[in-house]
């Protein structure tokens, strides 16, 4: 899964530290998911998109083709 | 939702070590007790069982504390506790055979928290450079 985190933080100009306090968990949290190196539970993701103001779908990517219809 | 951060991180980090503290002490105090050859076999029982009230309260505060983490830092004490819990299986299994080998003298179950306390943080170090 691909992420805009990064992106849609600069944009807003806000820190790391910043973003962890807004949805409430760690900031070690917030860097893992930037680096595409942990998955956010549902919850998580929907309240990071909430905090950009954005749908799911416009900060994370879903990426495995294995799972389109055919 | 269950990603909430820690409330009263040093409240709570005060309380652990103070109750690790009395709860060190009392293991100490119990442990000088049982090595008294005056006492009979039921205050030993006593001394013996005196240790369990405070581990208790430790063992509360930790699953507390781990209840306040968000999702992404129980994962990484997860692995950390997986990786502990395996490394401390392996290295009794390993004191077992060179205790049968004659190398080793018997095992002192107290060491083997040592041996937990030193692979979980081996294992947090793996778990967290893993996801850095």
């Amino acid at each position: 899964m691909k992420t805009r985190l990064r992106v849609l933080r600069a944009e807003k100009q806000w820190t790391q530290a910043q973003l962890a306090e807004i949805v409430g968990v760690s900031r070690q949290a917030i860097i893992a998911i930037e680096n595409g190196k942990y998955d956010p539970a549902l919850p998580l993701a929907f309240k990071l998109a909430r905090a950009f103001g954005k749908n799911v779908e416009e900060v994370f990517v879903w990426e495995d083709d294995s799972l389109q219809e055919k | 939702m269950s990603t909430t951060t820690e409330r009263t991180p040093n409240r709570s980090a005060r309380t652990f070590w103070a109750v690790l503290a009395v709860g060190t002490a009392i293991d100490i105090a119990a442990g000088w007790l049982l090595a008294q050859p005056d006492y009979g076999p039921h205050a030993r029982i006593i001394f013996a069982l005196l240790p369990i009230p405070l581990n208790l309260v430790l063992v509360a505060l930790v699953v507390r504390r781990i209840r306040q983490l968000d999702e992404f830092l129980r994962q990484v004490h997860l692995e950390a506790v997986a990786i502990a819990f395996l490394l401390t299986g392996v290295a009794v299994f390993i004191y077992g055979y060179l205790q049968q080998a004659r190398v080793v003298h018997p095992l002192n179950f107290g060491i083997v928290w040592i041996f937990m306390v030193v692979f979980y943080g081996i294992g947090y170090l793996i778990a967290a450079r893993h996801y850095r």
